[in-house]
């Protein structure tokens, strides 16, 4: 029932029922225009989200569900885009978890209207997107890996970083370090030597 | 033991169901506890100790050691055993039933409890130390919660010796002991009046030293003090503080940080980055005046290196007008650089100056740098103040007992007979003793010579590399800069370059030493490894590694006996060293220096018995120390005991030490307080009811239950149940469901942490893990394992109770879509997961409610097919497999994160290599076997030996 015509494949389309929701305002950075579709908004071919105030769902505690229900299969994506505009969370969150998760819809919590904009930009702008942004490739420059490796042990800090690999000169030369070594390194008290000997050489696996 | 300590466990042992007992620190609570350990008997059960960490364990273990030899009576009961995950369960399941008493972790413990592996009636009673640390979701708690169900006979006896920990937070005290099911709150401060009377009766002689601190260093700690104020002064500005806490005199301690946390951790996400960084600014400078005292010249210069090359370019306190002072006071206790035709040269006042001139060595390296000047660096290597008084304390002490061993009284003066005239410095840290050792053997000079050429060493050997010049092309500016010489931009390009000139003489003056060094190294090679190894044998981390030549043989004759009585901790090594005493005497008599033992206070070793000194200097005052002496002197009152402290002069390690004592007065009088104002709840017989007697709200879903079932009629209750993985019993959670009625059944996971159903798989992230998790890649993994094996895979962001409720205020969101925010990244994993459902959890609480919701109508979770989800091979499923002891995970996760290493190769890696220690001599062949791919290995081997670039 979306339409999707080649115009407005770039733009989010609104519901006429959100007209008046000052939400709209925040959708800045991708075009949007109303039209008359089943959810509140579309936001891809097989994306849609539906908005909830957490205010409104404490007077209309049915309002999510019926909604939910009028989607019917059409959709891949599924959002349910919570509002969190009250104080005492927890009851009216879990219900709209609880509802959400048994009718097969993904709830993203934005305590602002800015941030529930933003989501409803993100999600149209990441439409195509790969996913190796969250897949963990990092900068590939050697400073950022090598903090990175060596904060892996717990409370080593960016300055212990600095002083193990300007004392050892190298990884390989920090790992193969002796307590003694380790000890006679500035900032680096007995806990953190023995925290980092026993990371390098006790083996991965302990004994059974 | 001290009387008091007869006081305490009398009163301890009063309520049959144990208590809290809070004490000063270093009232000597390990004896007591070990002391509590000759009272059990292993018909009654087993007596299981919680939460010691390795040292305390060692301390307790030493002190029962000594009671047990003290007693005369024949039988010899077990030695306490310690329970770890390697330990097979049928033998865990034989010392539970033998009575015995034993040291065990509480995730051990718990999930034995929740598997039925450790009948509850085989307990008779936990020891839990670091009481402080509990609150009434961890897993202490939970462990007596579920012991209490059952074993009414059980006694918990608490302990804490961190009075300053127990007032942390809103009724701390009230709380630990509901939790622990507890009504007695036992306090001993050090002004308690059997304790001071104990104390007092017959004190230590005491010699208060002031050590005046050299110009310099007044000016470096007068630097960081105002920059600390300032940083403080910003703070208050954002209005998100309480003032009141923040102080200087605060802002020395290690807990200030706990302060600001507490009161900024409820809207840490909200802040901005100025407020961020200006807290961790603060640690930093904190650390700063810490190490100023502690540290030489040399090495504090080093460590400023340290901090300068690691601190981002948003750190607020080193652009602070004052910062510069540090770094150019901290620099000019170590060289002083200026060019001679401009004669500027200024001599230093400090007296142990000592002078080269580097022109001649390195002068056509001048030229082609800058033909403007001659440059001169001479070397200053300002020795700290405490050296020299400390080795004067130590030949003083010598003269005294030359002059009582002259007038032939020493020996019926002394009493016991057993003194050992061992003379024991205490100091902060082992690199400290190491160094202060040096100092005691080879002079003050030398070493400060020697952290000298080995700064100066650092420096070359990183220099020598190619990238260096690049790299330096790049910024010139950032060293300007970093040198705190943020000067007017017109001076700017002179100033670089005096910079750098001061840089190349640097390298010179380190070239030079390399090049003597190394002549020096081809013969002495072998020499120095042999005795090195014999050296790192060492009992208690006393340094006995020489990098000189000279040193050596000044040292041999010390060294097999020190040894000696650093490996045994038996008395008769000690008597035998004594026997050995007027020898090695002799021998030290030509140096005029006593036998002397440095201890690091880190190490928490219980020296004091073991060593029995005669004098002590505390080089680096303790309070804790000060209360171990106190306790020595009152267990040995016969003995002569003479305590030097060596205090900087208006120092802020002086303010520091005194405020220590303020502050746990000032705990202990709240405590005080707060006892005589506690409600514990009791039941008939007068146990405590514990936390859930304080009606609980009835859950949300029981409620509904009441109101949809017609009549309130209930169905047969039906247990719930959680299948729960083994590293989640680090959290919470499984406690609170607990709480809730909900069985647990702790297994090892391969994909997901929590099991609600057949169909359900929750992911629980925590606020810091979720953005950590993103970083890493991890989360994007796991989700698409729990995509991949169930039909509703969860992930479960769960907010902290005590901080807010959101990730980030609308001021921070920004005008565009930008990759690094939150906001993207999970809009991203939704994208690419549609099945996933999030859940967003205001705590662990509210975690606990929907959990048991979602559960409402859905199957009871297979343990066995849970355990076998994911796992790559069938013989790879290990039951009974307490992962995170198995697994070295700190070491794990550092493999995971080093280039080239993937999800795919990580366990063939630790499959093929034993360690990372291995891992880095490994050649790059074996590495492209173990990593499946000759392009994987290069990257890593290249990664390994990359040569660390330059501070300068």
């Amino acid at each position: 029932s979306a339409p999707s015509s080649s115009t407005n494949r770039n733009a989010i389309l609104v519901s006429n029922r959100q007209k008046g929701n000052p939400l709209l305002k925040h959708i800045r950075n991708v075009r949007w225009a109303f039209a008359d579709i089943v959810c509140d908004y579309l936001l891809g071919p097989n994306t849609c989200a539906l908005y909830l105030s957490l205010r409104y769902h404490l007077l209309h505690p049915d309002y999510l569900y019926f909604r939910i229900r009028e989607l019917q299969k059409n959709f891949r994506l599924r959002i349910v885009l919570c509002h969190v505009d009250v104080e005492d969370v927890v009851k009216p969150l879990l219900e709209v978890t609880r509802t959400s998760l048994l009718h097969d819809c993904t709830l993203l919590c934005g305590w602002s209207l800015e941030e529930c904009g933003r989501y409803l930009e993100t999600v149209k702008v990441y439409e195509n997107k790969p996913a190796d942004l969250i897949q963990g490739q990092m900068d590939g420059d050697y400073l950022s890996r090598l903090n990175h490796a060596l904060t892996a042990i717990r409370h080593v800090n960016k300055t212990d970083v600095v002083t193990l690999g300007s004392t050892f000169g190298s990884l390989s030369h920090v790992m193969d370090a002796s307590m003694e070594d380790l000890a006679r390194c500035p900032g680096i008290g007995e806990r953190k030597v023995k925290r980092l000997y026993d990371a390098f050489h006790e083996p991965f696996k302990r004994e059974v | 033991m001290v009387q008091f300590h007869e006081h305490i466990i009398t009163d301890l042992l009063e309520d049959s169901n144990g208590g809290l007992v809070v004490t000063s620190a270093g009232l000597g609570l390990h004896k007591l506890i070990s002391s509590l350990f000759l009272l059990h008997h292993h018909s009654n059960g087993c007596l299981l100790i919680l939460s010691a960490t390795p040292p305390q364990r060692a301390s307790i273990l030493q002190n029962y050691e000594n009671a047990l030899r003290s007693q005369i009576s024949g039988e010899f009961p077990n030695l306490p055993s310690e329970i770890t995950s390697d330990l097979p369960a049928n033998q865990r399941l034989s010392l539970y039933n033998s009575g015995g008493i034993l040291f065990i972790t509480s995730r051990i413990l718990i999930v034995d409890l929740l598997t039925h592996r450790i009948p509850t009636s085989a307990v008779a009673g936990l020891v839990i130390l670091n009481a402080h640390s509990l609150s009434d979701t961890s897993t202490e708690a939970f462990i007596v919660r579920i012991l209490r169900l059952t074993n009414l006979s059980l006694y918990v006896r608490a302990f804490s010796d961190r009075p300053h920990s127990m007032v942390s937070g809103f009724a701390k005290a009230e709380r630990t002991l509901k939790c622990l099911f507890l009504r007695k709150l036992h306090l001993w401060p050090r002004f308690q009046v059997y304790v001071s009377q104990d104390l007092e009766r017959d004190p230590p002689e005491v010699v208060d030293i002031r050590v005046p601190m050299s110009t310099y260093m007044i000016g470096i700690q007068k630097a960081v003090i105002e920059v600390m104020d300032a940083c403080l002064k910003e703070m208050r500005k954002t209005n998100k503080v309480d003032v009141e806490d923040l102080t200087v005199e605060n802002g020395l301690f290690k807990s200030f940080d706990e302060i600001v946390r507490r009161q900024l951790d409820p809207i840490w996400h909200t802040l901005g980055k100025r407020t961020k960084q200006l807290v961790s600014d603060l640690k930093t400078l904190r650390k700063l005046l810490d190490y100023l005292v502690r540290y030489d010249a040399v090495t504090y210069l080093k460590y400023l290196d340290s901090v300068r090359a690691s601190e981002s370019f948003r750190s607020v306190w080193i652009f602070a007008e004052s910062s510069y002072k540090i770094f150019e006071y901290a620099k000019k206790r170590v060289y002083h650089f200026g060019r001679s035709d401009s004669g500027k040269v200024r001599l230093s006042k400090t007296a142990s100056t000592k002078k080269r001139k580097l022109n001649d060595n390195k002068k056509d390296e001048d030229q082609s740098t800058s033909a403007e000047s001659r440059v001169v660096l001479e070397e200053v290597l300002e020795e700290p103040p405490k050296w020299k008084v400390l080795l004067d304390v130590l030949r003083e002490i010598q003269e005294e007992r030359e002059k009582q061993a002259s007038s032939g009284e020493e020996k019926d003066h002394l009493g016991d007979g057993d003194d050992n005239g061992i003379v024991l410095v205490a100091c902060k840290d082992e690199y400290s003793c190491m160094q202060l050792e040096d100092c005691t053997t080879n002079g003050s000079q030398k070493v400060m010579r020697e952290e000298w050429e080995k700064y100066l060493l650092s420096k070359v050997q990183l220099q020598a590399l190619p990238k260096r010049n690049a790299k330096k092309a790049k910024e010139p500016k950032g060293i300007g800069v970093l040198d705190g010489v943020v000067a007017a931009p017109g001076k700017k390009a002179e100033v670089s370059s005096t910079s750098k000139q001061e840089h190349d003489a640097l390298l010179a003056a380190a070239s030079e030493i390399s090049k003597r060094i190394n002549k020096d190294i081809v013969g002495e090679d072998d020499n120095q490894k042999l005795v090195d190894d014999g050296g790192s044998v060492k009992g208690k981390g006393k340094g006995k590694k020489k990098k000189g030549s000279a040193g050596e043989k000044a040292n041999n004759d010390v060294a097999p006996e020190d040894k000696a009585m650093e490996d045994g901790c038996l008395n008769e090594v000690f008597l035998r060293k004594h026997d050995q005493g007027p020898d090695a005497e002799s021998s030290r008599e030509t140096k005029k220096l006593p036998p002397v033992v440095f201890y690091a206070l880190e190490s928490y070793k219980k020296i004091l018995d073991i060593l029995k000194p005669s004098t002590i200097i505390a080089y680096h005052p303790d309070i804790a120390f000060v209360r171990e002496v106190e306790i020595y002197k009152a267990e040995n009152p016969s003995r002569m005991v003479k305590v030097y402290f060596l205090f900087y002069e208006d120092s802020t390690e002086m303010q520091k030490f005194e405020a220590s004592v303020r502050r746990e007065n000032g705990a202990f009088e709240s405590l005080i307080r707060q006892k005589s104002l506690m409600m514990i709840p009791v039941d008939q017989d007068g146990r405590c009811l514990g936390l859930d007697s304080s009606n609980e709200p009835q859950s949300i879903i029981s409620q509904n239950l009441i109101t949809r079932k017609a009549g309130g009629r209930r169905e047969a209750e039906r247990e719930m149940q959680v299948i729960v993985d083994m590293r989640e019993f680090m959290s919470t959670l499984p406690n609170v469901l607990h709480r809730k009625g909900m069985r647990i059944i702790p297994v090892t996971l391969e994909v997901g942490d929590y099991i609600l159903s057949p169909l359900i798989c929750v992911e629980r992230k925590s606020i810091q893990d979720l953005f950590r998790s993103f970083a890493s890649g991890r989360l994007y993994h796991q989700v698409e394992m729990m995509s991949r094996y169930y039909r509703i895979p969860v992930l479960l962001i769960e907010f902290s109770q005590d901080k807010s409720f959101s990730f980030q205020s609308a001021s921070d969101i920004g005008d565009d879509v930008t990759p690094n925010n939150i906001i993207s990244k999970l809009s991203l994993l939704v994208l690419h997961f549609p099945r996933l459902r999030i859940i967003w959890s205001r705590s662990l609480h509210a975690t606990a409610e929907i959990f048991a919701s979602l559960k409402s109508n859905q199957d009871e979770p297979d343990e066995v097919k849970a355990i076998r989800v994911g796992v790559p091979s069938e013989e790879g499923i290990v039951e009974n497999d307490v992962r995170a002891e198995n697994y070295n995970t700190s070491a794990v996760e550092m493999l995971r994160r080093l280039p080239g290493v993937t999800d795919s190769n990580y366990r063939a890696i630790m499959d093929g290599c034993k360690s990372l220690a291995e891992l880095a001599i490994l050649p790059v062949e074996r590495l492209a076997e173990l990593m499946g791919g000759q392009k994987a290995a290069k990257m890593l081997r290249e990664f390994l030996d990359a040569k660390y670039p330059t501070l300068l």
